[in-house]
């Protein structure tokens, strides 16, 4: 009792306060994991981002700002409003169609949880290329939805669904639900139902004890969906592509074009580097958010 | 425990040793000059242009691994070629990216006396003018830019490219998603030729692009058939091999070649300088001069077959189809794509800008 940090066993001969060289040696394969396919592609990233091009598109290594002056053009900053728009809505509907599924999950039986569970995740079986074509043939003019409102007389003229934003918003939310009910479902899995009653017992209403109690307990799992969710739906392209048709790019689909058809990597490295500065600030200010909700 | 570790380690290097020295040993059968390479070729295509089947019956004659990467533009093959090391052993560039290639000496001259079946490519596609013949690339396809019209949808008459681009056809539009194509039409619009591009000219034209394209819903190289098939859009302006396919499938889909700015496109077989496997590339080349397999590539993907052996194979019905074979003379009048060199960069931010902002 005196001395606790004595009764810590060691594992693997260890010493639990200090990093002897067994311990750097159990981290070395993450660390050069990290290094190879981290570190080195980052600083890859940042260097191109600085030099220029050939006329066949080879980077001609050089260091200017001239990349990232372009990058403030409004076309630029346009497309990335849009990506940001279209990321936080996608976000914004797997928390509202997310949420209930994950808290139903939370709460069901163990035996039941484990089926509803493995449905969340039986899409993954499949590329989310191939579900994301199916669903040009749900959307389409003459595809599933408007056949049938067409035939069953709802509507006059079919809708156009596809290649437009509500393509593009659709696909992100259909492919990164998993990614927040997963994470709210392990907080909602550990909320201790005494809190919960003990809420009722002190007069809260249902409303009241949701918002209250439930929604700050289980707001670690909203936090990691929405970062799930969020960045990984601002650089998508392929969705992206496939379902808003070109027309309404991404900045993903920009940066994607600069590093193939518009010979131009570098651009397409600045405006990476400047994302990536985007989802350090995310998770800075999310992060800071999850702290003041839990003042120990 | 102890033991079987250093055991399992020796017999893997064993092993691998013996793979080392049984590859190159393997004796050379005359059927197959090319032994000495492994049997493996890399090769990076367009998507929706090499038939997997010919892929595979290639590999059942030959036993040669073929492993297949797709690219929807020139310049995405380009840049994955400049930056791959040696990645590919066979391309598939069309006509002014074929140019660019040989200038910057990134091209492997063709062993003729390897192409026994070249005689089949028809006399005029020997004679282009950015491979003068054949050192450096074969001819596999040829096709053409043109309108595909859905004729149930569209009923006001189109002859070129400012007929799609008219209010009336708002949202109901979908064109190449190719910057160098999309300005060649608006060069065709004000009679300019397709390869006048300079920047006094990309200026000329910047004000019909910002009319035109705010009109356009699909921007798709891949497959710009399926949003015209599906219904989602009305008109394009597409390869003319997919608006083949169209037509054989559904009489609906016309297929206009305009009268200014029409053009040839011819898409070649190239080894690159870096290939690891250039003796199986020529072996595949030869293969697809086949008659017999050329003539399958039309089957699959119906553009217009430089192989005058394989034409002859081609059904009567085949050979009708104006959007695989128009009027000769209205091939003769079309002309080729010439590499732009730097300007291919300011002819992408243009169409990419105006494109961003028409929405």
């Amino acid at each position: 009792m005196a001395e606790p940090t004595r009764q810590i066993p060691t594992v693997l001969g260890l010493d639990p306060r200090r990093a002897s060289w067994k311990a750097w040696l159990l981290l070395g394969p993450l660390l050069v994991w990290l290094a190879l396919f981290v570190l080195l592609p980052t600083i890859l990233l940042i260097v191109t981002s600085f030099s220029n091009r050939d006329e066949l598109g080879r980077v001609v290594y050089s260091f200017n700002w001239d990349n990232y002056r372009r990058c403030f053009d409004p076309t630029w900053l346009s497309i990335f409003w849009d990506s940001i728009v279209y990321a936080l809505l996608a976000t914004f509907i797997c928390v509202l169609v997310g949420y209930p599924a994950a808290y139903t999950i939370g709460r069901a039986s163990p035996a039941n949880r484990r089926i509803l569970l493995t449905l969340v995740m039986v899409p993954f079986w499949t590329s989310f290329l191939i579900r994301t074509y199916a669903w040009i043939s749900v959307l389409s003019q003459e595809g599933l939805v408007n056949s049938l409102l067409l035939s069953s007389h709802i509507l006059p003229t079919p809708l156009s669904m596809m290649y437009t934003p509500f393509a593009i918003v659709l696909g992100l939310v259909y492919n990164y639900l998993p990614f927040m009910i997963l994470p709210i479902y392990t907080s909602v899995e550990k909320l201790d139902n005494s809190l919960v009653e003990a809420a009722y017992d002190l007069g809260a209403g249902p409303l009241r004890a949701f918002s209250r109690v439930i929604i700050p307990l289980t707001r670690p799992g909203i936090t990691a969906g929405a970062l799930l969710v969020f960045v990984p739906a601002i650089a998508m392209y392929a969705i992206t592509t496939l379902m808003g048709g070109g027309s309404n790019p991404t900045i993903g689909e920009v940066i994607q074009n600069q590093f193939t058809r518009a010979r131009n990597q570098p651009f397409g490295a600045a405006l990476g580097v400047l994302l990536m500065l985007l989802f350090l600030v995310c998770f800075f200010v999310l992060g800071r958010k999850k702290h003041s909700a839990h003042p120990v | 425990m102890k033991t079987i570790r250093p055991l399992v380690l020796t017999l893997l290097a064993l092993a691998l040793a013996a793979c080392g020295k049984s590859g190159p040993a393997t004796p050379p059968t005359a059927a197959t000059p090319a032994s000495a390479e492994p049997k493996k070729l890399s090769l990076f295509c367009w998507s929706e242009y090499v038939p997997q089947t010919i892929i595979d019956d290639f590999t059942k004659e030959t036993g040669i691994k073929v492993s297949v990467e797709n690219y929807s533009s020139n310049e995405e093959m380009l840049s994955k070629l400049l930056a791959g090391g040696g990645k590919y052993d066979l391309i598939q560039p069309s006509e002014y990216t074929i140019e660019a290639l040989i200038k910057d000496g990134q091209l492997l001259p063709l062993n003729s006396a390897a192409l026994t079946n070249l005689g089949n490519i028809a006399p005029e596609f020997r004679a282009m003018s950015f491979d003068l013949g054949n050192k450096y690339s074969v001819p596999y396809m040829a096709g053409f830019v043109g309108i595909c019209v859905n004729t149930t949808k569209i009923k006001t008459p189109v002859q070129n490219f400012a007929d799609v681009f008219v209010p009336a056809n708002k949202g109901r539009i979908v064109v190449l998603d190719d910057a160098r194509e999309i300005v060649s039409w608006a060069l065709g619009s004000i009679k300019l030729g397709i390869n006048d591009v300079t920047t006094e000219n990309l200026a000329l034209i910047t004000p019909l692009l910002k009319k035109w394209l705010p009109l356009v819903k699909v921007y798709d190289s891949d497959s710009p058939k399926t949003s015209l098939k599906n219904g989602d859009v009305d008109i394009g302006v597409i390869w003319s091999g997919e608006a083949a396919l169209l037509y054989a499938q559904d009489k609906k889909f016309a297929f206009v070649l305009p009268k200014d700015g029409a053009h040839l496109f011819v898409d070649n077989l190239a080894i690159p300088k870096t290939a690891s496997h250039p003796q199986n590339a020529h072996l595949f080349i030869n293969y697809l001069l086949r008659a017999d397999v050329s003539k399958r590539i039309s089957d699959a993907f119906p553009y217009y077959n430089p192989n005058l052996a394989a034409r002859q194979l081609l059904s009567p019905e085949q050979l009708a189809n104006s959007a695989s074979y128009p009027p000769p003379q209205q091939i003769s009048r079309m002309q080729t794509f010439r590499d732009l060199g730097q300007l291919s960069a300011t002819v992408d931010e243009l169409v990419t800008q105006i494109k961003a902002k028409g929405n």
